[in-house]
């Protein structure tokens, strides 16, 4: 479980990052959402012992992230946003050396390794340097490594930025078969959306929103977003488009006006806090 | 801090030093270009320093490897974010950094071979010089890598990598007298290029091999608390968990 009282970060420049966060994180898959520069990965980065905060205090399982950063440390795995295996590894040697750094005897990381990258359809590319895989398989490697740590609390920051589809499908399906629970951040909504038991929305380093998907989403039921290039009457304008929130079965209408209907998604949640989505 | 993982510190020098060496081998054609290409200008200029300056190549090969090392830590932090991977493990900055100085020492290992048959072709090795000269090595890659990781913990862009640690390497290795007399310095001159680690070491062995009399004494101390402020510096200064 995961605690953190008004939680903040200033940077040198003077940049709020962070500012006063208390939440409590303790289920399966947790999925920390927000755009670019909106305080995600700045908040797993503080929880996950890797920078220290301005203020406030996180604990971790009864464990404080300054005072006990080495026994907390033990429990967690963190795999950075954009993190990219040494190119002349392979991901046999990157995931057994990972394991090794964690305490396990050569042998015994061996195995581990052997038996993960197995579970992970990886056997065919264990012995490959890792800058001949593509980029989901490289991504992978770093799933493999927190699958195999067996760790408590997994933070993934970002996992599947700039990966093709089929990628991205293979690094979700892959977190499964993750222990513990999992943190996940991402700007990607629909990540979010497909594999968060709760979902946390970050805005200009705070939370704006916290539920599940179904909770938040609750606000709009009955209804779909349209976006059209021009309407008198609309809730917000994004660019050259306009958006309105309609009843299901008054959407047919605006369709003949040259608009495109869409199910709601979580970009209507930020869209409702007066947030300017990024197309 | 005494707590050292051993294995994953012999691990890791492993992979990152010979795999790079099986599987990379330009870069360690790149790391032998320099000090060679020294020894031929100066056997071509002044061939009367030749042994000098074979032995002196041993120290600036170490160093320089070392040294431009700075932009590989800072690459592995600021790109492949692997530091912060280790950061929030069990893995400590001491584990880190010894297997990283490892990994360069097994890195130099075919340039030593080489200069240790030219070495042996000019008939420079005693029992003694030879245990000198590692004994020296060895201060010497601490004293470097140490130097090269604080670096690389004040390099904040990637831009800014290769650059940083060449300059690095280039002042630190060419200008002392590895391949020269320390004596032809003016003391001024010498008392300057102390800053780097490696004119100690040069003197050490210039000395120990014979090349230069009478014997500079406070070049053995100077290089035993540039190694260990050094060393220190890096474990202390650079941030592990980042402020």
């Amino acid at each position: 479980m995961i605690e953190t009282f008004s939680l903040s970060k200033v940077y040198d420049k003077g940049v709020t990052a962070l500012s006063g966060i208390t939440t409590t994180i303790n289920d399966r898959l947790t999925a920390i959402i927000g755009r670019n520069g909106a305080g995600k990965t700045t908040f797993s980065r503080i929880v996950s012992t890797q920078l220290e905060p301005t203020s406030g205090s996180a604990i971790i399982d009864g464990l404080d992230i300054l005072r006990d950063a080495r026994r907390i440390r033990k429990r967690i795995v963190s795999i950075p946003q954009e993190a990219s295996p040494i190119s002349v590894l392979t991901p046999l040697e990157q995931v057994k050396l990972y394991l090794v750094g964690r305490g396990l005897s050569i042998k015994e990381a061996h195995a581990e390794t052997i038996r993960v990258l197995d579970a992970m359809n990886m056997r065919d590319f264990k012995n490959s340097p890792a800058d001949t895989l593509s980029g989901g398989m490289k991504r992978k490697i770093f799933v493999c490594m927190a699958i195999a740590s067996n760790a408590d609390i997994v933070f993934l920051d970002e996992p599947t930025t700039g990966l093709d589809p089929v990628s991205r499908m293979e690094v979700w399906s892959s977190l499964g078969e993750l222990s513990g629970e999992v943190i996940l951040t991402t700007h990607y909504m629909e990540e979010a959306q497909e594999l968060a038991d709760r979902v946390i929305l970050f805005e200009k380093g705070r939370i704006i929103e916290d539920g599940t998907v179904e909770n938040l989403l609750s606000k709009f039921r009955g209804k779909v977003r349209v976006e059209c290039p021009q309407l008198d009457d609309y809730d917000y304008r994004i660019g050259n488009r306009v958006i309105k929130y309609v009843n299901r079965k008054d959407a047919n209408e605006y369709i003949g006006l040259g608009c495109k209907v869409k199910p709601i998604t979580l970009d209507d949640i930020f869209l409702s806090h007066g947030v300017q989505l990024e197309y | 801090m005494f707590n050292l993982n051993i294995r994953f510190i012999l691990l890791l020098a492993w992979y990152y030093g010979f795999r790079t060496i099986k599987r990379g081998i330009s870069y360690v054609i790149y790391s032998l270009t320099s000090p060679l290409t020294l020894l031929l200008i100066l056997l071509m200029v002044n061939p009367t320093f030749i042994k000098l300056a074979v032995a002196g190549g041993f120290l600036a090969l170490v160093a320089s490897v070392a040294l431009s090392s700075a932009g590989d830590a800072a690459f592995l932090r600021l790109e492949l974010k692997i530091q912060d991977l280790y950061v929030a493990s069990t893995v400590t900055q001491y584990d880190y950094v010894a297997g990283l100085s490892l990994s360069y020492l097994i890195f130099s290992i075919p340039g030593i071979i080489l200069y240790s048959i030219i070495g042996s072709l000019l008939s420079i090795f005693t029992l003694f010089r030879a245990f000198i000269l590692i004994l020296v090595m060895m201060m010497l890659i601490i004293a470097t890598s140490s130097i090269s990781y604080l670096i690389s913990g004040l390099i904040k862009h990637v831009r800014n990598v290769w650059g940083i640690a060449g300059i690095l390497s280039i002042i630190m290795t060419v200008l002392p007298p590895t391949f020269y007399p320390y004596n032809l310095l003016p003391n001024y001159a010498l008392y300057v290029l102390m800053i780097s680690p490696v004119t100690s070491a040069s003197i050490i062995v210039q000395n120990a091999f014979g090349f230069v009399t009478p014997f500079y004494l406070p070049a053995i101390p100077v290089l035993i608390v540039e190694t260990l402020v050094y060393a220190v510096m890096a474990l202390t200064l650079t941030k592990w968990r980042e402020r």
